[in-house]
This record gives structure tokens, C-alpha cells and sequence, in this order.
């Protein structure tokens, strides 16, 4: 038990819920300091509620306090309140199992989920008084390291970090802490750790990489300015699932968080390669798990944390070869456990009758189907092989079992849109609506609420719509106006948010190593928490680019040629550039592609596999 | 069936778990320790557990507790205590397990031991010789006028280094009944020169009912 000392009471007694800063919940692992090698702070640059929802971290955590001679710590991003107590009454950053600041910490690794956590990270070095760059940190400070699906290009934020690890990290950050160990015990500088790191397979050091560009600004080239450095970086991976247990034991938050319940990994990949989706591309290829390993695993887990709610976690769920195994085993001990399941990411297309009955004996929530586009022939362009009679028959079982609400999922500003398509989104949950009114056995005296929920399309690195340019806000806003024009109905709601924040996710995505002075300009005149609507502040993004004398537009309003090198070009995640051209191509001419599972189209994943992923010659889906 | 007291301590870290999110904790901890706890029986069945007199965020205490049920007509109370100790979040002990004697409603009144710097002896002075301290208290329905000299006529204090301690007893009940939040207390005080909660320690030390007794 910690004795607060009153300035931390202080900071305490003035913010909301300060639970989320003092640590102590049950799984949280607590080792001698004097006694450890390795020292890790694993820092989330996002609040206390959405980092501890982070299945990643849960991963990390286990695995690296496994060895007894580490110790891997959490830290969070205060909320303002708590950020602006800490500054004033001078708390630098801390971690909370010992809570000892970030400085103490032989590593400080942050978890990039999303672009506009950037900042963030900026404003957790300066909280913790570690300086941002990396070229400013000698080896008396913590070695700054990132690692998360934006390492697929990490270009932006490459100037602030010691160490970027592409691909997963059980393998890789284990190897990492290792080499850190061997450093200290030897005495090595900086210079020949971050040698040592780069042999690492996954292992990215952005400053022994050149960028060289062309006049018009774009990329010339990239290349290492050291000798035995890779020209590419090749993504890790684990190559088999059940080489690695899944998590016995969380470290289970008191105060509520978003996922506040049990997890557990049952595939990693997605067969499907829809067009726009990065995580489709960046997570190849498909490995699944056991239904044995998973079952045993959850069970134990929702043992050691006592959560009466389990999630079956992937890109797409349903895409398991032995998903009604795995529900059967989890049955057979869920109900006697009080364990209720969850399935969050299922498709229309392989959703069926005894799916629902499996997942939903316990209680009814909403139901969610990513549609993604409005008519068949945009849903062909971005390759979401789903159609309208799909859709029909999910929500016609859904309705049949008793389900009145669904959710539907679009994005607008996707290639080759037109009004067309956006009357189609309208259009798609009207016929829900109807369909609900048709159906005999539908839920009786209740009416039915379709939401439909548009995102703003993106255009991200290492997917086939990279080389597409991002809709510009203007027409963003009319195609929203138009949309809602094409709304009928009490019964649909729709769902939208503002562009801006799109746009600079489309900048980030794409950027270059340039931007970096952006991010610290903005971050500098007081931008932090981006992903905060109530904090995200437009104008101030659009002054720190003028005063770094860079056009945004040139990232993500321009259109690249299929032959252009582009910023990560260098960060291999194993899906090929021919294979991306190819579908972009396919894509133009509205051509579909099959999933991994039916038919393999070539996109040189599984050269990190060292094989085929499938077994081609059994039967298939 | 058995309703079955849990007492403990919260301290240190968990001083910062509100109630809401104790009962949470409580709910997990309890179905991880397999103790045979009785489930309601609804469409979405869970563990009965009923805290009682919650502390304010960022006080301590001694003597908390939350009831439970079992089927089973004894209980082992330090089997209880066995299963339940290695679970806890940091700052939660736990003191006994029994079997409960009483029903939360004969909780009357509430002892506090009181720790502040000693630069706040002005504060307590000025408290003891005022003729009134009034405050306000709210409520559900509203905001209500209390003397708290009515229910503390003199605070007796000892220095001690730096610091200086009281203890009050004040009412403390659930449901209708009156319960005065220390908080209050601290607040007046901090009103009169003394100082600010955060330098100040608030540990309740007994719970008693109308009889005087600790609440069993």
C-alpha cells in the first residue's frame, strides 16, 4: 500500500476520477526495482479508460513480466485535468505500479493505435521532462521506442523515436529488452545499442535511414547511412498462433473502461483484403488459433479476473475455419461459469441461425453489419463481397430472434463515388425498415431503429487505395447534406462526423518525415488529445503547416502515381507493391477478388510464413 | 439462507475506488474466490452484495463492510477471509468474516480520527468558540441548513510533531436517516483558516449502532 504524499493528494482531491491515477487494481504485477535488469514503461498515449481496453497491452504485459529479471509498467495520458494539476504542482509523468517517473525507466515504449495520438506522445515526453527528439537523448535517457499498426509508416513520427517496431511484438520486444539488458551490463553507448537493436528482425531505426526528395517534394529515395543496416525492414511475426498463450490474467481496472471484460485472440489476418482497409493488409496473413488453447485460455482467464463477459477478439470473427467448435467448447462451461460471449466482428455473409443462438443466449444487444457502401457496384470497387440479399438474410434472422435495432456501418469519399452510391446508403436502411414490417415473426408491438453510421473514408499506406486521393471536406460536407436529403424515415437515424479530423488522419497517414516539425509545432502552440473532438482544433493544425512552410494538401489531396516511391516504401509488411497496383487496378474496373481462404491471390504475405497459408488442395470455404 | 459480513480496511490506493466501482471489484473478486454466494435469481442473475455507509472519495477506513448471502447455514470465517485477502486491490484488507448480526439500518453513528497540520490549531480554536457553525448539507431534495456544533460542541485536539489529531463522532445512517459527511467538517474549517483537504487525513475508525456497540 503507497503512502500518497499530500501534493499527489492535492492533484488528486481536484480532478475527476482519480482512480484512474493511482493504480493498485487487482493483476497488476509489482517486482523489486533493485532486483530487475530491465526497467519497461509501456505507455498508451490516450486516457486511462482506452489504453486499458487495449488487448495489446494486456499481451505485452504478461509476456515481458514473465521474466523475472524485467519489469513492465503502465502509464496512461492524464486527462487535461490531471495534466494541468501534475504541471503545476511539478508530478512528472509516472508509471503506476511503483510510480516512479518515466525518467527511472530503462524503456519507454508507446503503443501507436491511430494518427492522432501524436501528439499525445509529444505531451507525455514533455510531462515526464524527456526531450522529444531523438537526436536530443543521449544514453542517460529512457530509449523512447513505438510500436502499433502506424509503424507501418512511421515516417512522421520518426524524429522521436529511438526505436519503431513493424509488425508484433511478442517475439520482437522480447528480443529488444534483452539486447537493452546485455547494453547496460556491458556499458555499450548509444550508438552501438541502436546497432545491435537493427539486427533485430522488425526492428526499425529511423535515424540510420537517409530521405532523400525530389525537387516537386516528393520521395527520391530512402536509404541506410550504415553499413549491415537493411534497406527494408521486414515486419515480424508470430508465425504460429498457438506458440503463444493467450493472456491467463489481466490487470483489471476499478474504475469503468470501454472494454471492460474479458479477451481473447482467436485469429490474427483477415482473408477478406477489402480495398479500403488497412488492417486487412498490414495484419497478413491469416493464423488462427486452436479452439482448445482458446477455450482453456478464456476459461482460466475469466477465472483469475472474475469478468462475467467474454469477447472473441479479431478482424473478423466469424472468418475462423472452426468458429461453432470454439462456440461449443466455450458453452460447455460458459453458462456454469456465469460467462456470457460476445462475437463484435461478424460478417453478414457467414452469419447464421445458430450463431445467434450460441451468442446470444444471455442477453440481446444491438447488431452491427459493416455494409461499408451503399450499392453493389461501390461495394464491388472497394471489394466488400457483401450483398444486398446477404444483408436481407442477416437482419431477417436477426429480427426473427427477437433483435430491434441494427446498426449499419458506411464510409463515403471511397474511389469512384457518386450521388448515386450516397442515395444507395439511404436507400440500404430503408429497406431494412421495410423489411422488419415484412417479416411475420418479428418482434411483436416494438418498432425497429436502423442507425446508420458514416465514416469519412481515408486513403492509408500499404492498402490498393494508397495511390487515391482523399475527398476534400467541401465535398465530404455535400455528400453528408445529401445523404441526410435522402432520409425518410423516423426510423433511420443517421450518424456522421465532421471531416476535419479526417483530413489530418490522411496527411499523417501518408506523411513524410517532414511533418514531424508539424506535429511539434502544433503540439507546441497546444495541441494534444486530437482524438478529442471538445480538443482537436482545426485552425491550429492549418498555422503550425504554414509556419512550417508545408502544403497539407500535397499528402492527402493528391493523387500518387502507381510508380512513385513513397515514404514507406523502406517498411516491408509483406504485402507486395505489384499486388497492391493490381487490385487498384481491379478496383477501377470494379472487379472483386476472392478471400485468402477460397483463392489465393498472390499479395506475398506468406513469404513471412515461409509457405502457403492455406491448404489448397482441401475443401475450402 | 445466511447474510454474511465482509469487514475491511481502505486505504492508501483504494481510498480512490468510489463506491460504484467498488461493487464492481467486489462483484469480480467474489465470483473469482468461488465461495458459495447466492445469485439473484433474474433473467440476468449476480451476486447479491450490499455496501454499507460508503466512505467519501479519499477517505480511509477501518471498518468498512458489504453483506452477502449464502445457502449454506454456517460460514468459516477465516475461510472467507483465506480466500478473499490475496485477491484484494492494493489498500483493501480484510478484517472479518461472520456471520451478520445486525441489519444495516441499526448503524447510528460514525467515529473519525482526524489528522491535519498543526498550522491549523487557529482553525479548531476559532471552531470551539464560535457560538454556531453552520453548514450546508446536500440532499436528495435539496439543500439543507445544519449547526454542526449541535453535533460537536468542542473539538478536542492533540498536537503531535508537526501535526495535530481529533477524533469526532458523527451521525451516520442509510436510507432516511441523518449522516454527516466529515467532508463537511473539513470544509467549515478549512472556511475558518484551517487547512485544505489534501494536507488532511480522514480515517474512519468505528461504525456503532443505537446501542453504542461496534455494528456487527
Amino acid at each position: 500500500m503507497a503512502e500518497f504524499s499530500p501534493t499527489f493528494k492535492e492533484a488528486l482531491s481536484l480532478v475527476q476520477k482519480p482512480g484512474r491515477y493511482t493504480g493498485g487494481e487487482p493483476g497488476s504485477i509489482y517486482k523489486d526495482k533493485n532486483k530487475v535488469d530491465v526497467r519497461m514503461a509501456f505507455c498508451f498515449p490516450d486516457t486511462y479508460e482506452i489504453g486499458m481496453s487495449f488487448l495489446g497491452e494486456k499481451i505485452l504485459y504478461d509476456l515481458l513480466n514473465r521474466h523475472e529479471n524485467w519489469w513492465c509498467e503502465r502509464a496512461f495520458m492524464p486527462w487535461t485535468d490531471m495534466k494541468e494539476q501534475m504541471e503545476r504542482l511539478g508530478i512528472p509523468l509516472y508509471c503506476l505500479e511503483s510510480k516512479d517517473p518515466l525518467t527511472a525507466f530503462d524503456i519507454v515504449g508507446f503503443s501507436l493505435e491511430y494518427e492522432l495520438c501524436y501528439t499525445n506522445v509529444l505531451a507525455m515526453l514533455r510531462l515526464a521532462g524527456i526531450p522529444l527528439r531523438a537526436a536530443d537523448r543521449d544514453a542517460s535517457w529512457p530509449l523512447v521506442i513505438a510500436g502499433g499498426p502506424c509503424v507501418c509508416n512511421a515516417e512522421p513520427v520518426a524524429d522521436f523515436f529511438d526505436v519503431m517496431q513493424l509488425g508484433e511484438g511478442e517475439q520482437m520486444l522480447q528480443e529488444i529488452c534483452a539486447v537493452v539488458e546485455r547494453g547496460k551490463k556491458q556499458g555499450w553507448n548509444k550508438e552501438t545499442l541502436l546497432l545491435e537493436l537493427a539486427k533485430i528482425p522488425g526492428v526499425y531505426v529511423p535515424s540510420f535511414y537517409d530521405v532523400a526528395y525530389l525537387p516537386d517534394g516528393r520521395i527520391e529515395s530512402v536509404t541506410p547511412n550504415r553499413p549491415g543496416v537493411p534497406a527494408r525492414i521486414t515486419k515480424a511475426i508470430v508465425k504460429n498462433m498457438d506458440d503463444y498463450e493467450p493472456p491467463k490474467n489481466f490487470v483489471v481496472p476499478m474504475v469503468g473502461t470501454v472494454q471492460d471484460r474479458a479477451c481473447v485472440e482467436v485469429l490474427r489476418g483477415c482473408v477478406r483484403g477489402c480495398r479500403f482497409c488497412q488492417a486487412g493488409q498490414i495484419y497478413r496473413p491469416f493464423r488462427e488459433r486452436s479452439p482448445k488453447l482458446i477455450s482453456d485460455s478464456a476459461r482460466e482467464l475469466c477465472r483469475t479476473t472474475g469478468y462475467d463477459e467474454l469477447s472473441l477478439m479479431s478482424l473478423s470473427t466469424s472468418d475462423h475455419s472452426r468458429l461453432e467448435e470454439i462456440l461449443d467448447e466455450l458453452n460447455a462451461w460458459a453458462e456454469a461459469d456465469h460467462v456470457s460471449l460476445a462475437l463484435p466482428s461478424l460478417r453478414v455473409d457467414n452469419f447464421s441461425q445458430s450463431l445467434v443462438e450460441k451468442t446470444s443466449k444471455v442477453r440481446k444487444s444491438g447488431l452491427t453489419f459493416a455494409a461499408e457502401a451503399g450499392t453493389q457496384r461501390l461495394r464491388d470497387v472497394i471489394n466488400k463481397n457483401v450483398t444486398w440479399e446477404q444483408i436481407e438474410r442477416g437482419c431477417r434472422i436477426a429480427f426473427s430472434e427477437g433483435y430491434t435495432s441494427v446498426k449499419l456501418y458506411f464510409m463515403m469519399g471511397l474511389p469512384t463515388e457518386t450521388m448515386e452510391d450516397i442515395k444507395g446508403i439511404a436507400d440500404t436502411a430503408q429497406k431494412v425498415v421495410d423489411l422488419f414490417y415484412q417479416i411475420p415473426d418479428r418482434p411483436k408491438g416494438k418498432s425497429v431503429q436502423v442507425t446508420i453510421s458514416v465514416a469519412c473514408f481515408v486513403p492509408k499506406p500499404d492498402t490498393p487505395f494508397q495511390f487515391c486521393a482523399q475527398d476534400r471536406r467541401e465535398t465530404l460536407r455535400e455528400k453528408q447534406k445529401y445523404l441526410l436529403s435522402c432520409v425518410h424515415s423516423r426510423k433511420v437515424k443517421v450518424n456522421y462526423h465532421d471531416s476535419a479530423t479526417s483530413v489530418l488522419e490522411g496527411v499523417f497517414a501518408k506523411g513524410d518525415r517532414r511533418l514531424g516539425r508539424v506535429i511539434e509545432t502544433a503540439f507546441e502552440n497546444g495541441a494534444f488529445f486530437d482524438t478529442w473532438e471538445e480538443y482537436f482544433d482545426y485552425d491550429r493544425w492549418m498555422a503550425a503547416f504554414e509556419a512550417c512552410g508545408i502544403d497539407p494538401d500535397f499528402y492527402n489531396y493528391r493523387a500518387m502515381a502507381t510508380d512513385e516511391a513513397t515514404p514507406w516504401d523502406h517498411l516491408d509488411v509483406g504485402v507486395s507493391h505489384a499486388h497492391l497496383v493490381r487490385e487498384y487496378e481491379k478496383a477501377l474496373r470494379a472487379e472483386t477478388t476472392q478471400p485468402c481462404n477460397r483463392q489465393c491471390s498472390g499479395c506475398g504475405a506468406n513469404k513471412l510464413l515461409g509457405g502457403p497459408c492455406f491448404d489448397y488442395s482441401k475443401d475450402l470455404f | 439462507m445466511t447474510t454474511v459480513r465482509i469487514f475491511f480496511e481502505k486505504r492508501g490506493e483504494a481510498a480512490y475506488i468510489s463506491l460504484l466501482d467498488l461493487q464492481r471489484v467486489f462483484h469480480r473478486l467474489l465470483k473469482i474466490s468461488g465461495l458459495p454466494v447466492w445469485y439473484t435469481q433474474g433473467f440476468n442473475p449476480h451476486i447479491y452484495l450490499s455496501f454499507s455507509c460508503p466512505l467519501s472519495l479519499g477517505q480511509e477506513s477501518l471498518c468498512e463492510s458489504c453483506e452477502v448471502k449464502t445457502e449454506r447455514e454456517t460460514i468459516d470465517g477465516a475461510a472467507w477471509q483465506a480466500a478473499l485477502q490475496p485477491l484484494m486491490p492494493r489498500g483493501i484488507t480484510i478484517t472479518k468474516v461472520a456471520r451478520a448480526e445486525e441489519k444495516v439500518s441499526a448503524i447510528a453513528a460514525a467515529v473519525y480520527e482526524v489528522t491535519m497540520p498543526l498550522s491549523s490549531a487557529p482553525a479548531l480554536e476559532a471552531y470551539n468558540a464560535a457560538p454556531a457553525a453552520e453548514v450546508t448539507k446536500k440532499t436528495k431534495r435539496g439543500q439543507k441548513a445544519l449547526d454542526l456544533k449541535a453535533y460537536l460542541p468542542r473539538l478536542d485536539w492533540q498536537a503531535e510533531g508537526e501535526q495535530l489529531h481529533f477524533a469526532v463522532q458523527l451521525p451516520c445512517g442509510s436510507g432516511e436517516a441523518l449522516n454527516l459527511n466529515p467532508a463537511l467538517l473539513m470544509q467549515y474549517l478549512q472556511g475558518l483558516g484551517g487547512a485544505p483537504a489534501w494536507q488532511c487525513r480522514v480515517l474512519r475508525t468505528h461504525l456503532y449502532d443505537q446501542t453504542g456497540r461496534d455494528f456487527a
